[in-house]
């Protein structure tokens, strides 16, 4: 059978592909059994913790491990000295296992320990010196470049770790002949991958061999490097794929974690456990790489694409990895998009002292989108054409090749866009015009499969018919949640003519399978899946040529129909099992196996340094809508639709097919508008999961998902790939999107609130002072600076359980003891810090006092210290009677959040920006302290002033009913909205006479200061409210808030939030008096 | 110190190492029963979430020694020994897993609200969703294993 007879098959005669069969993984995955890398377990074995380098730049002088190696527990600690000392790289070999007489970002692997448990080989880390010399540092791309700058590595002149440039065609022809030109500059920016289980690996020595069970996406690809590292012959290390808890792009083998894991398995003659903490993974994990473009693109006045030219500085931060591929990506891989006729480009990456940046799903494409995708948007507007119509125009087709020989083969980029614009309703919305809505629009091309590493990008596979009828699939190919196991088992099923159920696949071990790349560039379903079909097809013929002498028939006119063989024209009657075909074939004299061997290259061409090559043999393509919503006063975007169409050929299993694109979409949701956090001198200062937000369920826009009627002839089945695809124009289509809805232009990643305020409002910052730095407050940062990157655990605590307030008390001025209430502070301090705690733990939960929740016949509300704000919430009296409360529980983090939160716990001092006090601020409450004194009554402000010492607690609050005609309200304004620390939160009361006018007005705005500010305007007395009077009146909180500029907004935009949601509550609150 | 609890029906008695151990090191270290899945230990990602008397509860911020005396279910808990539950048949249908790092977070979350709330609103689903991450899907899927769950629980309603 030849390729083409194997894959032109009408649709509807597919049995298996195309169907939404049960995933592979799916039984392991919901019941707890898939066994990710944190999950195993050996005997004897040790757990790993890594002495990271707190200073973006600088040499080592000294290190002194000594004291680490004495403590007991300890049984391996490493540095340098210990390694091969040999650089490893993907493409340009510069990183060291440990580093050698120098560090070069926050975060460079230093030294490294192992011993019987975590928590001691955290201490030992701690326990190891390090004398620095500290280096100036390359902060910034601009800084690298600048003449004399530092140089990161001493061996590359200029920080230049990459630099290519083309002209292909006649480009200032080009733009001569061009009627209109746009230009503009668009800088893209890091994101982490982010996912939810941290790289880890677990080494263990057999003689001179190791094994490495880790979570890495490319197995084959990783032993070779790690060999490298190790200074081992490639065989001498066996990769085993662990269950991959997601992958993107960060687990592709150029981190040190699993040559740290050999190295301190080698020592200690143990096996070892090395898993990431979350917040290793910001430190030292490769982010996505920081881009700027300069972008010119020349028209005809028709609006067909002319000229294209581009300039591009790339940041590779410390180490290489990855990065000069994907600058190439970046650089060519858009002109295969539209019918460019030429085009020019220059690019450039550089060195600097940050996290060393790398492979992220789309490869450098989401960063050129972000910038060419808004560059025609540009285009459009200046063309006066509706930009649909415009891209639809220039978008390739079949034939088409592209300046850098990029061969367009199957390709439905107009179906696409046809099909994003329909599912948004782009003709009626843009023709209706809402207010301060928009929709955007942007494309993408992808490769399946691209020849980077060598010049062969293939897989090869193994399908064997087994003697009870079942089939194996054998492959180096691995699952890291995209379906592979899925897909590839649909392929060799349709093709040996087996029901699904019977295809079995194995998981990836370097010592076993053939050798395979791995998942990356989208090339698994199209070159894997090519590989096995293969593979199955000549294993089926060997199982025909078998039958054939067990029917006496040809081999032709035999054929497997749902696990059994029979003649093409035979009745089934006449068909007998797989399995008696390949048992009489096997238990015979000379019996054989029944093996298909099938391998696929990529039919592309491996690209020349200035990237000329056609470097995949097929292309998917993409199209996105995005619908958004800005809100003028705050300058916030709600996406509210997005519409993906996908060209992916075939789809082979529509449930993953469009997981992936919801998945991708949501991810380039992300890179836009929430994944950021604050950076100080090179380091993340609060690297953790609340203060970098992944996009949650809350924030979800509507995804609509079609994939366009297409068929790739060298695919399998017709089939491409499509796991990167989908995200790559979102951050585009969203900000083509902004820019129609306000006509404000973002240019810089990522997308936020005050971005857009500035623009929208530039008049209010003319004269913004600028001085007030942010001053590092994250954990990580004192925490580095004190030389202890890993956090070691606080010594024995003692647990215990009062019964009483007295107990409590008592307890506290015995001294070095800390209440543990919902147990929440406590457990996210000792994560965060790592730093003693208390050595005494008071339990509170079991006081009967504490959990009292009341109100009286008077209508005043009792709630005590060890009530949970959901509790509290839950109750209905405070909907009722006191809104403000009711909001203010609402917005605190998440219901799960709500149930562990206390009381007690929201009201101590130092904590200004949590969403309970502000709301009881804005009422009457009091609160009841007890100490060794005897119990006091006490105002809020007293508690945030402190006034409450170390050895008395708050035993609960007290909240009177409101006055007749009073309203109240609560406001939390989070730029991202997501689940933060707010950018503002504010409170309002106002009491009304029968005419509705103001008799008393108070308002209070939390998280501009240490303390919540509060205000009781007197220009309210006496007025009915209005929008300029309320925002006149509490001008006062500009100079009373003292706000720090965070990833949450600068100084300046934080007093205009503060102002903003004060007028907001006062409204709000004023309204509901009256309605009172 | 020493706590009893109940674990996924059966009594267990564990001595904890440190007055502040937490509870998804006493499942995933003591008790080696790793279906908890450890994400990011400040209880934003609520990958570690169990459930803890019908609540669910982000193990990796819950003292292990507040749930002295307490019911405790894990995901190992959840299938019997022939027949998965319908929450997590549910998300088979749906193939509403991608890595399935978050899934048991995600099948616990579940399990809790239908539990509480055998016909729940889609603000409802949201808002349980919402309480745990998931980096591969776009939760589209999951809240599809929810509504789908509903229906299996329920054949009779339409």
């Amino acid at each position: 059978m030849n390729q083409r007879d194997r894959n032109v098959r009408p649709a509807e005669s597919l049995l298996v592909v195309g169907k939404d069969v049960p995933r592979t993984d799916a039984i392991p995955k919901v019941t707890g059994a898939a066994q990710y890398v944190a999950d195993l377990h050996m005997p004897g074995m040790l757990h790993a913790a890594v002495l990271r380098s707190p200073h973006p730049h600088a040499r080592i002088l000294d290190i002194d491990t000594t004291a680490a190696a004495a403590l007991p527990g300890v049984k391996a600690v490493i540095t340098g000295a210990d390694t091969a000392r040999k650089k490893w790289g993907c493409f340009r070999p510069d990183l060291y296992p440990l580093a050698i007489d120098k560090v070069r970002y926050v975060g460079d692997e230093v030294a490294a320990v192992a011993a019987r448990d975590p928590e001691t080989a955290r201490a030992a880390v701690d326990l190891i010196k390090v004398d620095y010399e500290i280096l100036p540092a390359v902060l910034s791309m601009d800084a690298a470049i600048e003449a004399g700058a530092p140089l990161v590595h001493d061996d590359t002149e200029g920080n230049i770790a990459h630099h290519f440039s083309f002209e292909r065609g006649d480009v200032d022809g080009g733009f001569k002949a061009s009627a209109v030109i746009v230009e503009g500059t668009w800088q893209s920016a890091r994101q982490w991958h982010t996912s939810l289980e941290t790289i880890g690996c677990v080494a263990q020595w057999t003689a001179d061999r190791v094994s490495l069970w880790c979570n890495t996406q490319t197995p084959f690809l990783a032993r070779g490097r790690y060999a490298i590292a190790l200074g081992l012959p490639e065989s001498k290390v066996r990769v085993v794929q662990t269950e991959v808890g997601g992958g993107f792009g960060g687990k592709s083998g150029d981190d040190n974690a699993s040559v740290i894991c050999a190295l301190l398995a080698k020592k200690s003659g143990k096996p070892v456990k090395l898993i990431h903490t979350r917040e290793e993974e910001f430190l030292a994990s490769h982010p996505r790489m920081p881009m700027r473009y300069r972008v010119r693109l020349g028209f005809s006045r028709d609006g067909h694409i002319k000229a294209k030219e581009i300039k591009m500085l790339a940041d590779n931060g410390a180490y290489t990895g990855k990065s000069q591929a994907i600058l190439g990506a970046a650089t060519v891989r858009h002109d295969a998009l539209y019918k460019y006729p030429c085009a020019r480009a220059d690019s450039t990456l550089v060195y600097t002292n940050l996290v060393p940046t790398g492979a992220f799903r789309g490869f450098g494409n989401p960063s050129a989108d972000w910038a060419v995708e808004q560059c025609w948007d540009l285009a459009a507007e200046k063309l006066g054409m509706d930009v649909v119509d415009l891209l639809r125009l220039n978008a390739v087709e079949p034939g088409d090749v592209s300046p850098h020989n990029h061969k367009i083969t199957s390709c439905e980029l107009k179906q696409c866009i046809d099909l994003s614009a329909h599912m948004i309703g782009w003709k009626k919305k843009r023709a209706l015009r809402t207010p301060n809505r928009g929709l955007g629009i942007g494309c993408s091309v992808h490769v399946n499969g691209r020849r980077s590493f060598g010049d062969w990008d293939g897989s090869a596979a193994i399908v064997r018919i087994n003697d009870d009828g079942r089939a194996t699939i054998i492959t180096g190919e691995g699952e890291i949640g995209q379906g592979t196991l899925t897909v590839l088992r649909q392929i060799a099923a349709e093709e040996l003519g087996l029901p699904y159920e019977d295809v079995d696949i194995t998981r990836p071990d370097t010592d076993v399978q053939p050798y395979a790349l791995g998942a990356l560039a989208s090339r698994v379903t199209y070159v894997a899946g090519n590989a096995v079909q293969r593979a199955a097809a000549a294993a089926l013929k060997q199982l025909l040529e078998a039958a054939s002498a067990q029917f006496k028939l040809p081999p032709d006119e035999l054929t497997v129909i749902n696990g059994e063989v029979g003649p093409r024209r035979g009745r089934e009657t006449d068909f007998k099992p797989v399995a008696a075909v390949v048992r009489a074939h096997i238990y015979q004299p000379n019996g054989q196996p029944i093996i298909g061997v099938g391998n696929f290259d990529n039919p592309s061409e491996f690209p020349d340094h200035s990237r000329y090559g056609n470097e995949s043999g097929a292309y998917n393509f993409a199209a996105q809508t995005a619908e958004v919503e800005v809100d003028r006063a705050t300058g916030r975007v709600t996406v509210l639709e997005i519409a993906c169409a996908v060209d992916c050929g075939t789809v082979i299993h529509p449930a993953a097919a469009e997981g992936q694109v919801t998945g991708a979409v949501t991810q380039g949701l992300g890179l836009a508008v929430t994944e950021y956090f604050d950076w100080h001198n090179g380091v993340p200062t609060d690297p953790n999961l609340k203060d970098y937000p992944l996009p949650s369920a809350a924030m979800m826009p509507r995804i609509h998902v079609a994939f366009a009627d297409s068929y790739e002839p060298s695919g399998p089945y017709g089939a491409k790939g499509l796991g990167e695809i989908g995200l790559d124009a979102v951050p585009a289509a969203i900000a083509n999107a902004i820019a129609d809805a306000v006509g404000v232009r973002i240019t810089e990643l990522p997308i936020t609130a005050e971005k857009i305020y500035r623009a929208l409002h530039p008049e209010l910052f003319v004269n913004e002072d600028k001085s007030a730095a942010a001053t590092p407050k994250g954990s990580v940062w004192t925490r580095l600076m004190a030389g202890k990157p890993s956090g070691a655990r606080p010594p024995q605590a003692e647990f215990i359980f009062a019964k009483s307030v007295d107990e409590v008390v008592a307890a506290l001025a015995a001294g070095d003891a800390a209440i543990v209430a919902g147990g929440m502070s406590h457990a996210v301090r000792r994560e965060r810090t790592g730093f003693a705690q208390a050595k005494r733990l008071i339990a509170v939960a079991r006081v009967p006092e504490l959990k009292e929740l009341s109100l009286d016949a008077r209508g005043v509300l009792r709630a005590n210290a060890a009530v949970s704000l959901q509790a509290l919430y839950d109750d209905l009296s405070i909907r009722k009677n006191w809104q403000a409360l009711d909001e203010a529980l609402a917005a605190v983090g998440i219901v799960r959040l709500r149930r562990m939160i206390t009381i007690g716990g929201s009201l101590g001092p130092l904590i200004g920006g949590f969403d309970l006090p502000v709301a009881l601020l804005a009422l009457n409450c009091r609160a009841t302290v007890a100490g060794p004194g005897g119990r006091r009554v006490a105002t809020l402000p007293e508690l945030f002033e402190k006034r409450i010492t170390k050895v008395e607690m708050v035993i609960g609050i007290e909240v009177d009913p409101l006055p007749a005609h009073t309203g109240s309200s609560f406001f939390k304004y989070m730029a991202r909205n997501v689940l933060e620390i707010p950018t503002v939160n504010t409170a309002a009361s106002v009491t009304v006479d029968a005419d509705g006018i103001c008799q008393h007005a108070r308002v209070v705005v939390g998280s501009v200061s240490w303390k919540p500010v509060i205000l009781e305007p007197r220009e309210l007395i006496g007025k009915t409210f209005d929008d300029a009077l309320v925002r006149r009146s509490v001008q006062a909180v500009r100079t009373l808030a003292q706000p720090m500029a965070d990833v949450r907004g600068s100084v300046a935009y934080k007093r205009e939030m503060a102002v903003e949601f004060a007028t907001r509550a006062l409204l709000t609150a004023w309204q509901r008096a009256r309605q009172s | 110190m020493q706590i009893n609890f109940t674990l996924n029906g059966d009594p267990v008695e564990i001595r904890l190492k440190n007055g502040d151990r937490l509870l998804v090191d006493v499942l995933r270290e003591d008790l080696q029963l790793t279906g908890t899945k450890h994400g990011c230990g400040i209880g934003a990602c609520g990958t570690c979430t169990v459930i803890v008397d019908s609540l669910p509860v982000a193990s990796c911020l819950q003292l292990a020694a507040l749930v002295d005396g307490c019911d405790v279910r894990t995901i190992e808990g959840l299938a019997g020994s022939a027949s998965l539950h319908v929450v997590q048949q549910a998300f088979i249908n749906q193939a509403a897993m991608q890595c399935g790092i978050c899934t048991p977070g995600h099948v616990m979350a579940a399990c809790a609200l239908l539990e509480k709330t055998p016909a729940p609103t889609d603000a409802q689903i949201r808002t349980s969703v919402e309480s745990v991450y998931c980096r591969c899907t776009g939760y589209v899927r999951i809240e599809a294993a929810y509504r789908e769950a509903v229906a299996l629980a329920n054949p009779a309603r339409p």
